[in-house]
């Protein structure tokens, strides 16, 4: 006889006696059995942890007036976290329903779109979402758990978690340019040609407030972009008259203004402050806000990313881009690093921002010779990170940056190495070419991509189990 | 994929299998009654504080439960089954343990033993160690479940031999899977486990895929073109390639890069950046041969534990085609040899070498030069490709103008060792008409596996026949037989198999784990050869 140990086993193991943690479920006339351990996985609202508490647990069983196939797939759910593969017979919809009368929707969500099952390696193109009407996405946004908004003309399509349902509201803007998410139901929208920030209900299209930057000049205050961090919500505005512009920082839960950073008033020539900012982005880990904004004229197009510390308003750090200005700036909280993408040479650059001093520059991924040329390549291209990856767009190609960790590494004299970074293009070879790519979008184990002129937006993801 | 094929043929086995399933269901019910009527018995209030002994004399004795059952109630099912079953699936398995702890149940009719988990799965767990393989029932869930469910069961291992395919036989194998990585899907080296998992790069990236075909992981590695890999542990790989310099390893589990070799001379300024050509490992050690700008090489050995340089062997000029790097490296087991082979393709036709390394002495101890001297009985005709088969001490090479395969004995090598095999089959048309250019040979178990621009065929050895067995030394050339594993490609397109197939030129191949892996150039993705037990019954129309 092998030794043997007393202490209980792995999860979900009850020997000897059917005791009192077993609980006896009749649903639809099949006897299922679980332990309370299981059930209380539910979450406190679920009724299934209310079935476990009661008193009657012991004594008789439960009955439950439902499906008792699809309460089986419930019940793998609870037990092993994954849906089963005999979940497949069924439609993803009547799961869903079925897990949200049980109370059990998160559990179904983390399982099939949960954002730790994002792996920029293994994305594949694998939906298309049609759109109705004839307007092409003009913007888009994604929740962490990969529920989609689309803005197309004057209308808002929200889709849900799983993409299986979706909502079109009609706004006042005739194209929305920013959108950003801000509870599962309620997202801000703003265009550069309409004043003000409109927080919009996606149930029922309503407007539920519209904020508003009170220039100088009286006139309208467009939208230029929008952010937000976990408490706040930043946009950028410019007064109608294009001669001041300003980041307002909003709380998110109230809505009410709590400062105002980089408010520029322009007088004369002074062409950078006349720059808005186009780009805002949070950055946990620094607690800082980049806001990147770049202008075009005679001379060529120059720009500046700018750090904001919101607490006391000032500019933590600064960069100014006149050689080969950015087209699109990502900074990236997992790699501390910012990266942009050349305007007129096409090729991404780097920036460590591990250490920030004055005296940083740019470092080529690719050819750096291009970085004169008139040729202005980088128009257009879009340049996003999400996890540790990089998602750069050209034309209708998107490429995935990555860093390679040497753990050998040679250090330089500031005691930071030399940073590898490597690129793919993405998709297999009848997915690149195509269209050229105007937004991208990241949640859940998904990456969205819109393209110019198509009516639709594509879904990358990487294969799970279950759907 | 492999299993919807199956499905056709295993309906009648599956109606056979519920027959017996309902019968078993009957003893089942029947035992059951039999332990509620025991239960029942010992439930008598009359009974309870009595003497058992005493008080069952009037009564039937009832038979002594039989202490090898085991009663399992699996998330509201009962099972019953044996300890010797539960056991079988291994000490360190938690079924294992849930044997022994009701062996040690002072009570003889214990209550069946609870465990929350799916009963359907868990009834295809125990068909697996009842019989030893999956019931057909089985189809129905994703082999990712059944994994995960062995997983928890502890076993795994069971699983794995029940659901692994059958012995490779290239006259009757099938492609079951293709295995195409999500991006750059190119593959431009590959490396197959025995376990059947298979590492795959593309594009400056590695993926890997487990036993069960399924991707694992994937790791970026600093190289724009992996041209070799080799998996020298577990999650370790060793790659190579011929744009940068350096043998580097990079570890799956975390993803970093963990070491490098170069090769380097301190006593001449000339080695350096040199890149990897082909990679082989030894259970100890790392092969990997270096060429130099300035073509000079040699084959450089790398301890597999610490990750340096142990030893540099066969250092040539690279100054002809008799001294090039070698384009391909093998480890001959049971010899403890080092095989190396380099090929060029010129105006003249091919011309390279076969050598074999003693990696202790560093020695050269056999080698042949292509096209030699006009001795050979195939000058001219010099080999395009060649692979040891370690099973049976052999060398194949494949003729680059008559495409013919030669065969070469490794324990009885000498100047001209070659034997050729002879095509008998008038129907299989000429292996001259194609030539051997673009072929590429590869051997395992026990058969020589061709490609021959996309057409892949197989020669394997009949059986030999009169009990004379052992035979004499032409024994070899008579017994092989050439076939075909896929078929033409007209009659592969009128059946529609799967989707319309890409048929590129075949680059590589790889053996393990019962699985043939097939890459062609310019398709994306890696083909998978299996065999089958199980005949596709397809309906005529």
């Amino acid at each position: 006889m092998p030794p043997f140990s007393c202490s209980t086993p792995s999860n979900g193991l009850h020997p000897a006696k059917m005791d009192s943690n077993v609980v006896t479920i009749n649903v639809g006339g099949q006897i299922f059995q679980t332990t309370k351990q299981t059930l209380a996985l539910a979450g406190p609202k679920s009724i299934l942890s209310a079935a476990a508490k009661s008193q009657l647990a012991h004594l008789g069983e439960h009955f439950v007036d439902r499906d008792p196939e699809l309460f089986s797939v419930i019940l793998s759910l609870l037990r092993t976290g994954n849906l089963p593969s005999k979940a497949k017979a069924f439609d993803l919809q009547d799961v869903i329903s079925e897990s949200q009368f049980y109370g059990v929707e998160s559990l179904l969500v983390n399982s099939v779109s949960n954002p730790s099952q994002f792996d920029a390696f293994n994305l594949q193109k694998s939906l298309v979402l049609p759109l109705n009407g004839r307007d092409a996405p003009s913007a888009i946004a994604a929740t962490p758990f990969g529920s989609l908004h689309v803005a197309h003309g004057s209308k808002i399509t929200s889709f849900d978690w799983s993409l299986g349902r979706k909502k079109t509201i009609l706004t006042q803007f005739t194209a929305v340019d920013s959108l950003l998410p801000i509870s599962p139901a309620v997202a801000a929208a703003g265009a550069t040609d309409f004043s003000g920030l409109q927080i919009l209900d996606l149930e029922n299209g309503a407007v539920r407030e519209t904020l508003n930057w009170e220039n100088v000049t009286r006139s309208g205050s467009t939208v230029q972009a929008i952010g937000s961090s976990g408490e706040h919500l930043f946009v950028s505005f410019e007064s109608g008259r294009r001669n001041s512009n300003s980041i307002l920082v909003y709380d998110l839960q109230s809505l009410s203004p709590v400062t105002e950073i980089g408010h520029n008033e322009i007088f004369g020539a002074d062409l950078d402050s006349a720059i808005p900012a186009t780009k805002l982005k949070w950055i946990p880990s620094y607690n800082l806000l980049m806001a990147s904004g770049s202008h075009g004229g005679p001379s060529g197009v120059s720009g500046n990313i700018r750090f904001w510390d919101i607490r006391t308003g000032s500019i933590a750090w600064e960069v100014k881009d006149k050689v080969d200005c950015f087209s699109d700036v990502a900074v990236s909280d997992n790699l501390s690093a910012m990266f942009k993408i050349g305007v007129n040479s096409g090729e991404v650059f780097y920036m460590d921002l591990r250490n920030l001093d004055d005296d940083k520059s740019w470092v080529c991924l690719g050819d750096r010779r291009k970085m004169l040329n008139g040729k202005k390549e980088g128009v257009g291209c879009k340049i996003e990170s999400h996890g540790s990856q990089v998602f750069c767009t050209k034309k209708g190609d998107i490429e995935l940056w990555s860093e390679v960790l040497i753990s050998s590494q040679k250090k330089s004299n500031d005691g930071l190495g030399e940073r590898v970074f490597r690129k793919n293009l993405m998709g297999r070879m009848k997915d690149t070419g195509g269209a050229k790519i105007t937004n991208l979008a990241f949640g859940g184990n998904k990456m969205f991509v819109t393209r110019k002129d198509q009516q639709s937006i594509e879904v990358w993801q990487s294969s799970v189990r279950g759907f | 994929m492999g299993h919807s094929g199956h499905f056709a043929a295993l309906q009648s086995s599956f109606l056979r299998n519920f027959l017996l399933g309902s019968s078993v269901a009957v003893i089942l019910f029947i035992a059951i009654a039999i332990a509620i009527a025991i239960a029942e018995i010992h439930n008598r209030p009359g009974m309870e504080n009595g003497d058992s002994n005493a008080a069952a004399a009037p009564a039937p004795a009832p038979p002594p439960p039989n202490p090898d059952r085991i009663k399992l109630n699996v998330g509201g099912k009962l099972f019953e089954t044996t300890a010797s079953t539960l056991r079988s699936a291994g000490p360190d398995s938690l079924l294992f343990a849930l044997s022994s702890r009701a062996a040690q149940d002072p009570d003889p009719d214990p209550s069946p033993i609870f465990i929350d988990r799916d009963p359907d799965i868990f009834s295809a767990i125990l068909s697996l160690l009842r019989t030893d393989r999956l019931p057909s029932t089985a189809l129905r869930f994703s082999k990712q479940d059944l994994a995960d469910e062995a997983v928890y069961y502890g076993v795994e291992s069971r699983l794995r031999s029940a659901m692994s395919p059958p012995p490779l036989d290239g006259i009757d194998a099938s492609v079951v899977a293709t295995v195409r990585p999500a991006s750059e899907g190119l593959p431009s080296a590959l490396s197959a486990h025995p376990d059947g998992s298979v590492w795959i790069a593309h594009g400056g990236q590695i993926s890997s895929y487990d036993w069960n075909l399924a991707h694992s992981a994937t790791v970026r590695t600093h190289l724009d073109d992996v041209t070799s890999i080799r998996r020298v542990w577990p999650e370790i790989a060793a790659a190579g390639s011929e744009s940068a310099a350096g043998l580097h390893f990079y570890d799956f589990s975390s993803g970093l890069h963990v070491g490098a070799a170069h090769w380097n001379d301190p006593t001449d300024p000339r080695i350096h950046k040199a890149w990897v050509t082909a990679v082989a490992d030894s259970p100890g050690s790392v092969y990997a041969a270096f060429e130099c700008p300035h073509r000079e090489n040699c084959v450089l050995e790398v301890d597999k534990s610490t990750l340096q340089i142990v030893s540099a062997l066969g250092r040539q000029p690279g100054s002809s085609t008799k001294h090039m790097a070698p384009g391909k490296l093998a480890w001959l087991p049971e010899m403890g040899l080092l095989a190396g082979s380099a090929v060029t393709c010129g105006a003249f036709g091919y011309s390279g070498y076969i050598r074999l390394w003693d990696p202790r002495s560093g020695k050269v101890a056999w080698e042949t030069n292509e096209p030699g001297s006009g001795r050979s009985s195939r000058f001219g005709d010099s080999f395009a490709d060649v692979d040891a088969d370690a099973e049976s001490s052999r060398l194949f090479k494949v003729c680059s103008k008559s495409g013919d395969l030669g065969m070469a004995d490794l324990r009885k090598l000498g100047d001209d060792p070659w034997v050729y095999l002879r095509e008998k089959n008038p129907g299989m048309g000429n292996t001259a008409r194609r030539g051997g250019g673009t072929s590429v040979v590869r051997c395992y178990r026990g058969q020589v596996f061709v490609g021959r621009e996309g057409d892949l065929e197989v020669w394997s050895r009949a059986a030999a026949g009169g009990g004379e067995g052992g035979g004499g030394a032409d024994e070899g050339e008579e017994m092989y037989r050439r076939n075909y594993v896929n078929r033409a490609e007209a009659e592969a397109a009128a059946e529609g198999e799967g989707e319309e197939r890409e048929r590129g030129v075949i680059r590589r191949i790889d053996g393990g784990g019962n699985r043939l892996f097939v890459g062609r150039v310019g398709v994306e993705g890696v083909e998978v050869w299996e065999s089958s037990r199980f005949a596709v019954v397809a309906p005529a129309s």
